[in-house]
C-alpha cells in the first residue's frame, strides 16, 4: 500500500500511462451532500475489454480496492458490465469510487475473470453468467448461483433482446384466483 | 366461544419463509417475545413441521422453495392449518409479477388464514393464529 | 442425530438450510464433516430470488423505491437511501440540507433496532434465552419510535426521491431524547450482560476467526471487517448525507480490548458500541439539523416527468447496519423505467467469508458463526444429513440444541 495519497487526477493518469490506447474514456464526478458540502469522489473509466486484467492490477498497485460489485446493461448491440472499486478506504472522507466500464459485443461475450487478483469477485462473476449469459474465462467455479436448477438454458434474465425473459414466463400473482372469486361472488348475490 | 374451551390445545407453530423480505419474519419473533408473551396461551414457534399445527408461511413463494413448502405441508400432521402472513403471500403484493414466482401461496398448499399487511403488526398476527384457533376447534368437531 | 450417522468413517455432506428467512440471498449451506469438524463448505444462494431488479425496468422510480424498502424488511431504510441517492445521482436532483439529517436519524435508528435484533439472536444461538428476551424487549421500544416517527413498524415508507415525506416536529424531541436517554441506560446494561461474561467470552473467543488479509481479499463489509480490525466504515469514508457534518470514526474491537482477534467475541464488541455511536450520531445531528424544506419536488408528478427526462447514471452507497448496500441505476431519457437498477446487499458481499470462518470448526459452533455475520434470523433452520443414500433430518432444534450443550459444558467446567 501506498503512503501517499494520490489525487483523482493522477489516478487517471497513472490508468492513461498504463492502458494507453486501451482508456477509451475518463470522467471524474464530484458530489457534495449536507451542511459542509463535504465531497465524495467518483472516478468513471471506460476501457477496452481486453485490458481489464492490466486495469484490475494497477488498480491493485495504488491500493488493494474492495469490490463492491459487478453491474451490467444490455445496450444493443453489446453488453456493458461496470467493475464497481473503492479505494483509500479507512481514510475520512477520502475514499474514490472508480468504476471500471467496458463493452463486450454480443458476438463475443467472453471476458477474462479478475478472481485471481480479488477472489472476492467470484460471486459476482457467477451472477453475470447466469444472468447474462456471458462467458468468465478461467473462472474457479461456473455453477449457477442463483437462478434454479430448472430454469431453461439459454435464457437470460438482464438480457433486453429475444434471450430475455419471455412473456409467457411471467407469472402475474395479483391474477390469480380473481375469476373463480368474481364467479363466486357473483353466484353469492 | 369461550377461550378456556377453545385453549384446549396448544397451539404449536412452525414458520416458513418462502421468499420473503424478511419484515413479516422479525414481526412474527417480535409476536412470541414478552410485550406480547403468547405463550401464556400455549402459542410457540418450534423448529420442526412434525410437531407443529400450525404453519406460518411467508413470502411470495419463489420457484426454488416451491417444493420445500409443499413437504413442508406434507411433514406436518393432520389435523393442521396454513396461515399466510403479509401481503406477498396473500396476493404477491409488491413483488405482483415475475419470471421467478409460483405464489401467491394458495396456489401451492390450501390456506386457512389470511393476515394480511406490509408486514402484519405483531398483534394481527396473534389475531390470526386466535382465529387459527376457532377453526382448529370446529374441525376437531366434526 | 443417528448414531451410525456418527460412525460413519466418510467426510459426511451436511446440508443446512434452505428454508431460511434471509436478505436478497438466502443461503444454503453444504458442508463436509469429519466427526465434529468442518472440512469444507460450500453455499448455493438463490431460494428467495424473486427477479426485483428486473421488475423495476417494468415500473416506475417511484414504485421500485417501495420495492426497494421490501428488498429486506430490517435494512429497509439502508436500501432506500442507496437507491434514492443513486436515482438523484442519475437524474440530477439536489436533496435539501433537512431531509439529508433526517434520513441521517431514520438511518441510525434502523442500526441500533437491527443490533439489538442482531444481539438476541446471538444470544439464542448460545442458549442464552433471558439475554434474547431482553433484547429484544428492549428493541420495543425503539420500534414504537420509529412507528411514532414513520408511522410503520417495520417497512417505513419515510423516504422520496428527493428527500423525506415526514418531518420530525419540535414536540416530537422530547420523546426522542427520553428514548435515547433511556438506551445510553440500557447500553451499560447490556454491555456487561454480554462482556463481561466469563461462559459468553470462552464460547466466542477465537470461534470462527476472519484474517484481516482474508476479509480484504474476500470484499468483505461492515461489522465484519471492521471486527478483523479493518477500519473501513462507508459513513466515514465517502461522505454522504449528513456523515459528512458529523465526527465519525470506524469502530475496531481495538477500541475496547486493544487487540484484535477477528473472532466472534470481536463482532459482538463491533456491533455493541456501534449502539453506543448511533445514539451519539443522533444527538448530533438533532442539534445541528438546520430548518428547511423535505424535498425539492412536492409534488409526485413532477418528479417523475424530471425522472423521465433525465438520461444518466448514478450510484448510491450506504452503510448498512449488515454492511456496506450498494445501487446502481441507469436511466434513459423518455423513458419511465430505469434501464438497469443493480442491488448488493451487505451479505452477498459477506457470504464469502463464511467459508473460511467455518472450516475447521466444529458443528456445534455453526449457529454461532453463521449468526456473527448477522445474515438474519434462522440461517440454520433444516439440516439434513445424507449418510450412505440415507437422509436423517437434523433440525434447527437439534443444532441449537448440540450449541447449548457446549455452552453448559462450558458453564459446569467453571464450577
Amino acid at each position: 500500500m501506498n503512503d501517499n495519497i494520490l489525487t483523482p487526477e493522477q489516478v487517471v493518469e497513472q490508468f492513461q500511462q498504463c492502458l494507453g490506447d486501451g482508456l477509451q474514456a475518463s470522467r471524474i464526478v464530484k458530489r457534495s451532500e449536507g451542511l459542509k458540502s463535504a465531497e465524495s469522489i467518483q472516478i468513471w473509466l471506460t476501457i477496452d475489454k481486453t485490458k481489464i486484467k492490466i486495469a484490475v492490477q494497477q488498480l491493485c498497485d495504488i491500493q488493494y480496492p474492495h469490490l463492491s460489485v459487478i453491474s451490467g446493461c444490455d445496450m444493443g448491440e453489446g453488453i456493458e458490465l461496470l467493475y464497481h472499486f473503492f479505494i483509500y478506504y479507512g481514510v475520512a472522507r477520502g475514499e474514490y469510487s472508480v468504476t471500471i466500464r467496458t463493452t463486450l459485443p454480443k458476438t463475443d461475450l467472453i471476458i477474462d475473470t479478475i478472481t485471481d487478483l480479488i477472489p472476492g469477485a467470484l460471486t459476482s462473476e457467477r451472477e453475470k453468467q447466469e444472468f447474462f449469459g456471458l462467458q468468465v474465462l478461467n473462472i474457479p467455479d461456473s455453477r449457477r448461483m442463483f437462478l434454479p436448477d430448472d430454469f431453461p438454458e439459454g435464457v437470460y434474465p438482464w438480457r433486453k433482446d429475444e434471450t430475455g425473459i419471455k412473456e409467457e414466463m411471467v407469472k402475474k400473482l395479483h391474477e390469480v384466483g380473481k375469476a373463480e372469486g368474481a364467479q363466486r361472488r357473483a353466484k353469492n348475490k | 366461544m369461550s377461550i378456556s374451551k377453545a385453549l384446549n390445545k396448544s397451539l404449536w407453530v412452525y414458520h416458513v419463509n418462502t421468499g420473503s423480505c424478511n419484515g413479516c419474519d422479525i414481526e412474527i419473533v417480535a409476536a412470541i417475545t414478552p410485550r406480547y408473551d403468547p405463550e401464556r396461551f400455549g402459542i410457540k414457534l418450534v423448529g420442526t413441521p412434525r410437531h407443529a399445527d400450525v404453519i406460518l408461511v411467508t413470502g411470495p413463494v419463489t420457484n426454488k422453495m416451491k417444493d420445500k413448502l409443499l413437504r413442508v405441508y406434507h411433514q406436518t400432521p393432520d389435523p393442521k392449518l396454513v396461515m399466510v402472513i403479509g401481503a406477498c403471500g396473500v396476493s404477491g403484493g409488491p413483488f405482483y409479477e415475475s419470471y421467478t414466482l409460483s405464489g401467491p401461496v394458495d396456489d401451492v398448499v390450501p390456506v386457512d388464514v389470511y393476515v394480511p399487511g406490509c408486514p402484519p403488526r405483531p398483534e394481527s398476527i396473534i389475531f390470526g393464529v386466535v382465529t387459527a384457533l376457532k377453526k382448529l376447534e370446529e374441525i376437531q368437531k366434526k | 442425530m443417528k448414531e451410525s450417522v456418527v460412525s460413519a468413517k466418510k467426510p459426511i455432506k451436511t446440508v443446512i438450510g434452505p428454508i431460511h428467512p434471509a436478505l436478497k440471498e438466502p443461503i444454503k449451506f453444504i458442508f463436509e464433516i469429519d466427526g465434529e469438524k468442518v472440512i469444507k463448505v460450500d453455499l448455493a444462494p438463490g431460494h428467495n430470488h424473486r427477479g426485483l431488479e428486473w421488475m423495476a425496468t417494468r415500473r416506475n422510480a417511484v414504485q421500485t423505491l417501495y420495492v426497494s424498502e421490501r428488498i429486506c424488511g430490517i435494512c429497509s431504510i439502508s436500501h432506500s437511501i442507496a437507491y434514492c441517492r443513486a436515482i438523484e445521482q442519475a437524474a440530477d436532483i439536489e436533496v435539501p440540507v433537512r431531509a439529508d439529517y433526517l434520513r441521517t436519524i431514520f438511518a441510525e435508528m434502523e442500526r441500533i433496532h437491527s443490533h439489538l435484533l442482531w444481539a438476541g439472536v446471538a444470544a439464542l444461538e448460545l442458549g442464552f434465552d433471558t439475554l434474547f428476551y431482553k433484547a429484544w424487549e428492549v428493541r420495543e421500544d425503539l420500534m414504537d419510535l420509529l412507528e411514532y416517527l414513520t408511522g410503520n413498524r417495520v417497512n417505513y415508507g419515510v423516504l422520496q426521491i428527493g428527500g423525506v415525506r415526514r418531518d420530525i416536529t419540535p414536540d416530537q424531541h422530547a420523546r426522542i431524547n427520553k428514548s435515547l436517554l433511556n438506551y445510553t441506560i440500557l447500553f451499560d446494561e447490556l454491555y456487561d450482560m454480554f462482556l463481561e461474561d466469563t461462559v459468553l467470552r470462552m464460547r466466542c473467543r477465537d470461534t470462527g476467526v476472519l484474517t484481516p488479509e482474508d476479509a480484504l481479499k474476500l470484499c468483505t463489509v461492515g461489522p465484519v471487517i471492521r471486527a478483523s480490525g479493518i477500519a473501513t466504515d462507508v459513513r466515514q469514508d465517502f461522505p454522504y448525507c449528513a456523515y459528512g457534518d458529523l465526527d465519525i470514526k470506524a469502530i475496531t474491537p481495538e477500541a475496547l480490548a486493544g487487540e484484535v482477534h477477528g473472532d466472534v467475541f470481536d463482532r459482538i464488541i463491533v456491533r455493541l458500541l456501534e449502539v453506543k455511536q448511533s445514539i451519539e450520531i443522533i444527538q448530533q445531528s438533532m442539534k445541528k439539523m438546520p430548518i428547511g424544506p423535505l424535498t425539492n419536488f412536492p409534488k409526485l408528478m413532477v418528479l417523475l416527468n424530471h425522472i423521465k427526462q433525465a438520461e444518466g447514471e448514478g450510484i448510491g452507497r450506504h452503510e448498512a447496519p449488515r454492511g456496506e448496500v450498494f445501487h446502481y441505476i441507469r436511466l434513459a431519457a423518455n423513458q419511465e423505467s430505469p434501464l438497469v437498477w443493480k442491488v448488493k446487499a451487505s451479505t452477498y458481499s459477506n457470504a464469502m467469508s463464511w467459508v473460511k470462518m467455518l472450516e475447521g470448526e466444529q458443528i456445534a459452533d455453526i449457529p454461532i458463526i453463521v449468526a456473527s455475520v448477522d445474515p438474519c434470523i434462522s440461517c440454520t433452520d433444516r439440516v439434513a444429513m445424507v449418510d450412505k443414500g440415507r437422509t436423517s433430518i437434523f433440525t434447527q432444534d437439534d443444532l441449537r440444541r448440540l450449541s447449548r450443550k457446549k455452552t453448559e459444558r462450558i458453564r459446569q467446567g467453571l464450577k
